[in-house]
């Protein structure tokens, strides 16, 4: 007679875990106690739900307990609400919501994937039936009955993350007028200010309102008890309409009851075989940390891509054999679609790299997804990060319109493996002119990061140039060196213009004494401007990095 | 009223818009100027340009990644 494992958890890596631990062990009894009605979905896919993209509930709902049971042997129970874990006697006490009944489940192996819930804090007004979170599809459901009711003119989105902000863009696309309040200075938080802000001016630009630094105190009603407004100490916004999307919590409660050892991030402590501090009991998915593969230090990164990675390292090693598979940790690769504009991050941001005690240099490098000749050919903003003694890459971070996560891949990849920039440099990616550039985006940045690297090249970040203009600061001389058709349509407030054709026979009227800031479309001619004036012997000069690209500010 | 066509395929920024600005200096008033360039951030440009220029942008369409922007210049 097989094993019993009993699996608690039946979204993504619940599922996984026990449809693999089948695989391997046909004559086990699996069970999958989940408390929700639906199991294996695709959380990721609700906000798609929500803006109609995906058109019915069925599609977002990957498998049913028939098909489960019938296709891997696995027996999936919903609504079944496990109560309490004793793994001492190793059984599980189970409420059958469906009978009200409790109901004992032994097992020998047990594995906890109890996921992650919606941070909700106590503000008043938050529990109106018109203030959702969105994280399971009857969630997504009621919201999109409102919608579909025409019952939703004005929504607002609390919290500037992948969720909150897909959620909006959704509401958008379905004619809602959207206002998004983030906490934080910016929206996407873990992505650096200089792409964060090109995602928020271009969600601006389809109709979404981006508040930030602000924060929601309560929700009100009208006499009938409907939500009528949203409010923050500085204003009042009207809607019919919110979603709560402040971020996500593990979901540890039950295993901590039962004794399992959290770790430093609050979720359950797992080493790199899935296994937690007690023996035959294994965490897998949003409940259970990781390691940050660069720092080496516990993090916790729930994410669908790798909850199923865990699933399937912990029923490998359920058997306790000596060939154990391990997850050794995540760089922490995340990307989101919003409108047009796509971003993506691998590794560290620079502030995180700061905060962890790396001496950092980085650089921002407009270049062409493809061939600029080929149509459809767009300009992406990648940002590289790496430590100024070994240069080894610490994270990537790139923004666009155009084709975006395949540096990420490739920068995910590298990072993994601990590439230098140097490697990064002379990777040998494919080329033909519909799918990238011979240079292609990786390779451009990581030269243009060498540059920096070795002296060769002195760049400025657009928030620091702009945080310095706004100082007042005299001892800068910005002069823009792109075309007149190009200078037309705006410039930096207070530039001077000269073209870089002339730019070594008019270095004369640029002040050798001030920093000299020299500005382009994406740095390129920014550099030969500046390699031209250093040659002629000024002391001081500067590249904007990203030109005019990354420049979100006013112009003149 | 004359209608030119401007091929601006395959050049860089600033190319698209160089060539805009060529070919509008050349045009009359009311003339119609038909550009198509395949850089994505000609779609941003020539709105900026028109607004900058006081020229109508009559039309703006990506036509599986070529731009085809139609203007009347003022």
């Amino acid at each position: 007679m097989g094993k019993k494992l009993v699996v608690i958890g039946g979204v993504a890596a619940g599922t996984k875990a026990a449809a693999k631990a089948k695989r391997e062990h046909p004559d086990w009894e699996v069970t999958v106690l989940e408390k929700g009605k639906d199991i294996s979905y695709a959380g990721c896919g609700l906000p798609y739900y929500i803006g109609d993209v995906i058109k019915e509930r069925k599609e977002v709902v990957v498998k049913t307990p028939a098909e489960l049971k019938a296709w891997l042997g696995i027996d999936v129970l919903t609504e079944h609400e496990a109560l309490k874990v004793d793994t001492a006697a190793k059984e599980v006490t189970v409420l059958d919501k469906k009978t009200g009944q409790t109901k004992i489940f032994p097992y020998d192996k047990l594995i906890f994937a109890t996921g992650a819930e919606p941070f909700v804090p106590p503000v008043p007004g938050i529990d109106l039936p018109q203030v959702y979170t969105v994280r399971e599809v009857a969630d997504a459901d009621a919201i999109r009955e409102r919608l579909d009711k025409g019952l939703v003119r004005r929504a607002v989105v609390v919290g500037g993350g992948f969720i909150g902000l897909e959620v909006a863009e959704n509401l958008v696309l379905r004619g809602v007028q959207t206002t998004l309040v983030e906490l934080l200075d910016q929206v996407l938080p873990g992505f650096d200010p200089e792409l964060a802000i090109l995602v928020q001016k271009h969600l601006e630009e389809h109709g979404l309102t981006v508040i930030t630094g602000d924060k929601i105190t309560s929700f009100v009603a009208d006499e009938s008890g409907n939500l009528k407004a949203a409010i923050t100490p500085t204003r009042e916004i009207p809607c019919d309409l919110a979603v709560w999307a402040t971020g996500v919590r593990p979901n540890t409660r039950l295993a901590a009851e039962a004794g399992v050892e959290l770790g430093p991030t609050k979720a359950i402590k797992v080493n790199e075989y899935m296994e937690t501090n007690i023996p035959d009991v294994y965490a897998v998915g949003d409940c259970a940390e990781n390691v940050q593969l660069i720092t080496g230090k516990p993090a916790w990164i729930p994410m669908g891509s790798t909850a199923n990675k865990m699933g399937r390292v912990a029923a490998l090693n359920l058997d306790g054999g000596a060939d154990k598979d391990a997850l050794r940790g995540v760089v922490g690769t995340t990307v989101v679609k919003l409108f047009d504009i796509k971003a993506g991050k691998t590794g560290l941001s620079e502030s995180m790299a700061r905060k962890e005690g790396y001496d950092v240099e980085s650089v921002l490098v407009p270049a062409h997804d493809r061939a600029h000749y080929y149509p459809g050919s767009h300009l992406i903003l990648v940002k590289l990060i790496a430590d100024k003694a070994s240069h080894r890459v610490l994270g990537g971070q790139v923004v666009g319109e155009g084709v975006i996560d395949k540096p990420i891949d490739v920068l995910a990849t590298a990072i993994t493996l601990g590439a230098k920039v140097e490697d990064l440099a002379k990777l040998d990616l494919a080329y033909a002119p519909p799918f990238s550039t011979a240079m292609p985006p990786v390779v451009t940045a990581a030269n243009v990061l060498l540059n920096k690297l070795t002296g060769r090249l002195n760049g400025i970040k657009p928030q620091e140039l702009k945080a310095r203009l706004d100082a007042g600061e005299g001892d800068l001389e910005i002069v823009d060196v792109r075309k007149d058709e190009e200078v037309l349509l705006g410039k930096i407030p207070g530039a001077k213009h000269i073209v870089l054709d002339e730019i070594e026979a008019r270095a004369d009227e640029i002040d050798r004494n001030k920093e000299v800031v020299l500005v382009c479309k994406v740095g390129l001619r920014g550099y030969l401007a500046a390699l031209k004036l250093k040659a002629k012997g000024f002391p001081r000069v500067t590249v904007l990095e990203g030109g005019m690209t990354a420049w979100p500010y006013a112009t003149e | 009223m004359a209608e030119k066509y401007v091929n601006a395929r395959g050049l860089q920024c600033p190319g698209p818009i160089v060539q805009l600005f060529q070919a509008a200096k050349e045009a009359q008033a009311g003339d119609i100027l038909v550009v198509e360039a395949t850089d994505g951030g000609f779609k941003k440009d020539v709105v900026a340009w028109c607004k900058k220029t006081g020229n109508e942008l009559l039309s703006l369409e990506d036509d599986a990644g070529v731009l085809r922007a139609r203007i009347k210049k003022a």
